[in-house]
């Protein structure tokens, strides 16, 4: 009886390991870190992982289908690039900041889409295998990005575009109550410091979009066939799923997630900028995936695990950062975390799945 | 008849002999690094500069990326028309471009390197890299001195500052970093409580700027070594509502920064000089070719500091890259 329970307890563990993770950093670095522990730090790492988990909960539909995205980081920087070309573009020629917005914004979503469409055709239908179907497609957007910004940062955008990309939806400082949108004028630096700004405009954005595919993976028919076709193309296929239209689908909601990434984040820096290290996102949002509980053999993971993921990796970062310790003991400690994540899933299989 | 004959044969040997007069116009060739403001800046320097000593400036198409592999092939084609008295460059690379411009040195033409160097940049001493005449260019570690004064006269002498850099593996924005270290020591008022590397990632400096305030909110001022860094260190103090209160300084005047400068979102900007450079270049050239003036190996022509009181004013505008 006893030893049910036990066993219980640590499955439990081992599947939240985690989120357990996660909270025991919280705890040391609040105790570690100066000043970690507070509303505006936590937002600083929300804020500053609203890129990395919208290209994870990308990833996560891939990975779930048992395929893998290598192009989203260059697709992001791509979408990035063009929708500030427009923006500028649109902008200089005297349209309302408005309509150069949303035109760049769209254009460069649709834009993106294309190169998850490709990748999802290739792969479904002409039998590449994602690894080198994504690979050359990360060549393919790098080139272009490049092409268009020419190594250059897009600047020169309506000024709107950074009002939205750095506002929250509500503050509140004792001085002057609470107020919503609009920053309240404050003149003393330790008022300034003070305020409480409440969800950034971004978060909220992206709150919205992991709501809903988070429902679609988890109590969608979609979500469903993502999960059969990752656990085993064969039996899919025999149980009358379509698979390489359902492959096609979401190698574009990879792309698309990507865009929206590529979007957003010219509203964060207020720039269209492509670097070669653009390319460095892809990496730690598989990573963030895998420590989430997805395997890349597929059939496994969900938004939930890649959400507790992206977090693990940006507490990680500015933990560490507040404890003072240099750059590339960071990359160390995600590495370490991510052999962890396998090795738990490698050696526990019989507690991470439900019997 | 046979006057007006003689008369014409003699204004036509008088033309010919003006036309050898002129043929002999030095011809000095310049080998940008990139197409982008900072060479096109340098460029203008110069020809203005080749206008003054009555210098043939013919210059290379410009790179459309940063590498030998691009910059060599225009290189040989530009040197390949054979006339040339003298070249100055940016070599793109401080290793693979030394076989390339030896062999373009022992066809007898002098180099002359600008901006970017051959190796170490130091020539004075014989080596196999110690070829061209001079590096006529930016010291990094100087600048970055600099901007660590500037920044204290911003400051008052005193306060906490924070160094946003880029890629602790390339050689000029280390030495931006060194130099800037180096310049902040001396105000013993002053504190540099931090360095991050954002790898030209905007998002990644912004939100390395975001945690160094946290851990020390009264951080007085940031130096961005680039634009990249320097926009994400605006982006974190807007965020958290102290633009004005941190001062944020930047290298290069280019006018996406020198706009920002203007909108209040940065405070200092050190500009290099291409202009001087590209003038100095041909103005050292000239004065080797015809004079057999001895060249310093290596020539500095200084900075110019922005702030917003000057950003504006007349004499300033030349400093800005265009």
């Amino acid at each position: 009886m006893h030893k049910k329970r036990d066993r219980k307890i640590l499955s439990h563990v081992a599947r939240n390991w985690a989120l357990l993770f996660l909270i025991c950093l919280l705890i040391l670095f609040s105790i570690l870190g100066k000043n970690f522990f507070g509303l505006r730090n936590f937002s600083n790492i929300v804020l500053a992982a609203t890129t990395l988990l919208l290209l994870a909960t990308g990833e996560t539909f891939v990975i779930i289908s048992g395929g893998i995205d290598l192009s989203i980081g260059f697709v992001m920087g791509f979408v990035c690039v063009v929708s500030a070309v427009v923006m500028r573009d649109l902008h200089a020629a005297g349209l309302p900041q408005v309509i150069s917005i949303t035109t760049g914004c769209s254009v460069g979503i649709l834009l993106g889409l294309i190169p998850g469409l490709i990748n999802g055709i290739l792969i479904a239908k002409l039998r590449v295998p994602p690894f080198i179907a994504t690979l050359g497609m990360w060549g393919i957007a790098n080139g272009l990005a490049w092409r268009f910004s020419e190594g250059f940062p897009i600047a020169f955008l309506p000024p709107r575009v950074r009002d939205i990309g750095m506002a929250y939806i509500a503050y509140f400082s004792p001085k002057t109550g609470l107020s919503f949108f609009s920053r309240p004028v404050l003149t003393e630096r330790a008022d300034i410091w003070n305020l409480m700004k409440i969800i950034p405009i971004p978060v909220l954005v992206i709150a919205i979009l992991l709501v809903i595919f988070a429902f679609v993976l988890a109590k969608t028919k979609f979500g469903q066939h993502t999960y059969a076709i990752g656990g085993s193309v064969d039996a899919a296929e025999r149980a009358g799923i379509n698979v390489s239209r359902h492959l096609i689908k979401t190698y574009t909601i990879s792309a698309f997630f990507a865009s929206c990434a590529g979007a957003l984040l010219v509203f964060k820096i207020n720039m269209g900028v492509h670097t070669q290290y653009t390319s460095s996102y892809e990496l730690f949002a598989i990573a963030a995936v895998v420590i989430g509980g997805a395997s890349l053999m597929g059939g496994k993971g969900n938004i939930w695990g890649t959400i507790i993921g992206v977090l693990l990796i940006g507490t990680l970062n500015n933990g560490l950062m507040l404890m003072g310790l240099p750059i590339f003991y960071r990359y160390i400690a995600v590495g370490c975390i991510l052999i962890v994540a396998v090795l738990i899933d490698q050696f526990f299989p019989e507690l991470v799945y439900k019997e | 008849m046979k006057r007006i004959v003689i008369g014409l044969l003699c204004v036509c040997l008088l033309l010919s002999f003006v036309a050898g007069v002129s043929a002999k116009k030095l011809k000095f060739a310049f080998m940008p690094g990139i197409a982008d403001p900072f060479y096109f800046t340098m460029e203008k320097g110069a020809q203005a500069m080749a206008d003054k000593l009555g210098v043939e400036l013919i210059v290379g198409e410009f790179p459309k990326a940063w590498g030998p592999e691009y910059q060599v092939p225009i290189l040989k084609a530009l040197v390949a028309r054979g006339d040339i008295d003298l070249l100055f460059t940016a070599p793109t690379s401080t290793e693979a471009l030394i076989p390339v411009l030896k062999e373009i040195y022992d066809s007898g033409i002098p180099v002359i390197t600008v901006d970017t160097y051959l190796k170490d940049g130091d020539y004075s001493k014989p080596s196999n890299y110690s070829f061209p005449l001079s590096y006529i260019g930016t010291d990094n570690f100087l600048g970055g001195q600099v901007v660590a004064g500037a920044m204290a006269v911003l400051l008052g002498g005193k306060g906490k500052v924070f160094l946003e850099n880029t890629n602790p593996d390339v050689s000029s924005v280390m030495g931006r970093e060194n130099g800037f270290r180096a310049g902040i020591e001396i105000f013993p008022e002053m504190e540099l409580v931090g360095v991050e590397y954002c790898l030209d990632l905007q998002e990644t400096a912004a939100a390395q700027v975001s945690a160094a305030l946290q851990k020390d909110p009264d951080i007085a001022g940031v130096f961005g070594v680039n634009v990249f860094s320097a926009q994400g260190a605006y982006q974190a103090i807007a965020s958290a509502g102290l633009v004005g209160a941190v001062k944020i300084a930047t290298w290069d005047a280019t006018q996406t920064l020198i706009e920002a400068l203007r909108k209040g979102e940065i405070d200092l900007i050190l500009a290099q000089m291409p202009a001087e450079m590209g003038a100095l270049c041909v103005e050292w050239g000239y004065k080797h070719l015809t004079e057999g003036a001895e060249v310093p190996k290596k020539i500095i022509p200084g900075f110019f500091v922005f702030t917003k009181d000057n950003v504006n004013d007349a004499d300033a505008q030349q400093y800005i890259y265009k």
